[in-house]
């Protein structure tokens, strides 16, 4: 034990003597933890909490298709949708996007339908009562880009040209900003006289189905009976969401590829360009009796220190960019190009699988080549490496 | 008297095979008994360093046989030699070769990190050598700061650390004046009075012109003469 508390002892105070060196790899090491720590984080957080707010979402929804493009399904549907055995509920919705001249922003508005409370529960200030018209609720992005607050009245410009003004009677919270951020959401024939739709047609359809495990059964059986519609399992609107999300964190990390490979090729430099002072070193050490195990495990602790030490500090700086400082650099590309971004406190959460990844990623590739070529210096004759 | 070193037909070649192939030392065979101090003469590029290293263990010869306390260490594997220069030599090389940046105490302990004693024991060894050779007043001073003779004293002290049976001196004079030179003379006459067996590779009349030197074995191109 007092030997390898004694090489311990000797690493810090080799790492000391190289201060500058080392300060400068700890720097390149950190700061590229810290961005691939953000990025991971960052991907996480948004899976989960879209997950977690989709958790209340329908299981199935049903949409008219027309030459492949998504349109207007009529009431008659669900009259016959609902008699498809292992079908419970079914709620026709509107919705649809409307571009907003003033802000430059898209909102999704949604009429309101059945159930809809239940599944966004996150509502600060007051929902719409059932046929209350000329109210909204809407989302907290919306309200900072239109400086709108509880009471106050919001134009929309509908179908007919002339503008229709809503009061607005809540704002969704921060907590479910990922999904409410640029939502509207008004009373059905208030919708239908915006956007100027026919009475009983409306965007899609919403099905509960009683068995979970029936659900593939249930979309095939509707899909059979309307070959025109599209089944939209929850299972497939996961999907979608992770891979949006792994697509735009594989996009960062291609727009930080070139920067990150800059570093790791200034690290990797730093850290196997053994110079000849510490060639030397090591030759010193062989010819007074230092084994080459005692070599390796000092030049182990000197890895181990720098990288464990540049890991911890770049996984806390990327923790603290992500969930402190809302991820600041990175969140434009992440949450989407839209001019609303999405305004929401992620909760913290660090998934130890990517943790385990992103230590495999850079510490092992360090402290191999860190160890490598001291290993390779130490096997040789002392007197060879003394004399270079 | 016993023979401690014994070399039989040694030869080192370096670049073999290669245009700029040398012999640094060729077919060398001596004896050197216990106890004894044996200069190594010749000018530069005779071979005395790369015999005192292949002696050493710290290169291996091409050929022959090198017999230290009885074993043949020409082939032994790698962490057997570790241990024979641990045990065995202690080195004072021409360059000094002390790790800047530490202290004399730390530069003068540190062959006996991996022996896995203890901080007292180190530290007592430490101080009874540093003691010997005068040099307590700067233990805690970087090597790097030290006066030449100071920084030689300091390599001594490492050497002798781990109370080698053989002294191994590589032009220790090359870098000290005429005061420092006989300051180290006195040290080489100190240590063969404790029975140590010391060779030394100098082309220096100071110290192979003294009385403390039993023997001298000349080489020339590789050879001993």
């Amino acid at each position: 034990m007092g030997k390898h508390i004694k090489i311990l002892e000797f690493a810090l105070s080799s790492l000391w003597r190289r201060k500058y060196k080392n300060l400068g790899i700890i720097m390149v090491f950190t700061l590229i933890v810290m961005t691939l720590s953000s990025i991971l984080l960052l991907t996480y957080s948004f899976k989960r909490e879209a997950f977690a707010i989709l958790k209340g979402a329908p299981e199935l929804i049903i949409q008219k298709i027309r030459a492949g493009r998504h349109d207007f399904i009529p009431l008659s549907y669900t009259k016959k949708i609902r008699e498809v055995p292992g079908v419970g509920k079914v709620i026709p919705r509107l919705w649809g996007y409307y571009y907003d001249i003033s802000t430059g922003g898209n909102y999704t508005v949604l009429g309101t339908f059945r159930g809809i409370k239940n599944s966004i529960n996150v509502l600060k200030g007051k929902f719409i009562r059932h046929g209350e018209s000329g109210v909204c609720v809407i989302g907290k992005g919306i309200s900072q880009a239109r400086f709108a607050e509880i009471g106050d009245r919001i134009p929309i410009k509908g179908a007919d040209g002339k503008f229709h003004s809503f009061r607005i009677k809540g704002i969704f919270g921060a907590d479910s900003n990922i999904i409410t951020n640029d939502l509207i959401i008004i009373n059905p024939e208030d919708f239908k006289s915006l956007f100027g739709i026919e009475n009983n047609i409306f965007t899609d359809i919403v099905v509960q189905v009683y068995n979970p495990s029936e659900i593939n059964n249930v979309a095939a059986r509707i899909k059979a009976l309307f070959p025109d519609t599209r089944p939209i399992t929850k299972k497939e609107i996961l999907r979608t969401y992770d891979t949006l999300f792994d697509w735009r964190s594989g996009l960062v990390l291609t727009m930080f590829a070139g920067a990150l490979l800059a570093f790791v090729i200034l690290a990797w430099d730093k850290a196997t360009a053994m110079n000849a002072e510490e060639k030397k070193e090591i030759g010193i050490l062989k010819a007074i009796g230092w084994e080459t195990s005692d070599i390796m495990e000092l030049k182990f602790w000197e890895g181990f220190v720098i990288s464990s030490l540049s890991f911890l500090t770049g996984l806390i700086g990327g923790y603290i960019h992500i969930f402190f400082f809302g991820a600041s650099i990175f969140s434009p590309a992440l949450k989407g190009w839209s001019v609303i971004y999405p305004d929401f406190h992620l909760m913290p959460y660090i998934n130890p699988y990517q943790i385990a990844v992103l230590l495999f990623l850079t510490v092992i590739p360090y402290m191999a080549a860190t160890i490598v070529p001291s290993w390779k210096a130490s096997i040789t004759d002392p007197d060879v490496i003394m004399r270079g | 008297m016993n023979t401690i070193i014994k070399t039989e037909n040694v030869t080192k070649v370096l670049n073999r095979g290669r245009p700029n192939e040398v012999r640094p030392v060729r077919d060398v065979s001596m004896e050197i008994s216990k106890g004894e101090t044996v200069v190594l003469k010749g000018p530069s590029g005779s071979g005395k360093t790369s015999l005192l290293s292949l002696v050493g263990c710290m290169n291996r010869p091409t050929s022959g046989k090198i017999i230290v306390k009885g074993k043949d260490v020409a082939k032994l594997p790698e962490r057997f030699l570790n241990l024979i220069r641990r045990n065995t030599f202690g080195f004072i090389f021409q360059q000094l070769n002390l790790i800047n940046g530490i202290s004399v105490k730390e530069n003068i302990m540190l062959p006996l990190y991996p022996t896995g004693s203890g901080f007292p024991e180190l530290k007592k060894r430490a101080e009874n050598i540093m003691d010997k050779l005068g040099i307590t007043h700067r233990k805690h001073f970087p090597v790097q700061g030290l006066s030449g003779g100071e920084q030689q004293r300091v390599a001594i002290a490492r050497a002798l650390i781990n109370n080698p049976d053989i002294i191994l001196a590589d032009e220790p004079t090359a870098h000290l004046d005429t005061k420092l030179s006989g300051d180290l003379i006195n040290i080489m006459k100190l240590l063969k009075e404790e029975g140590k067996t010391i060779v030394i590779a100098t082309h220096d009349p100071l110290i192979y012109e003294r009385d403390f030197i039993d023997r001298m074995i000349e080489m020339r191109d590789g050879k001993i003469i």
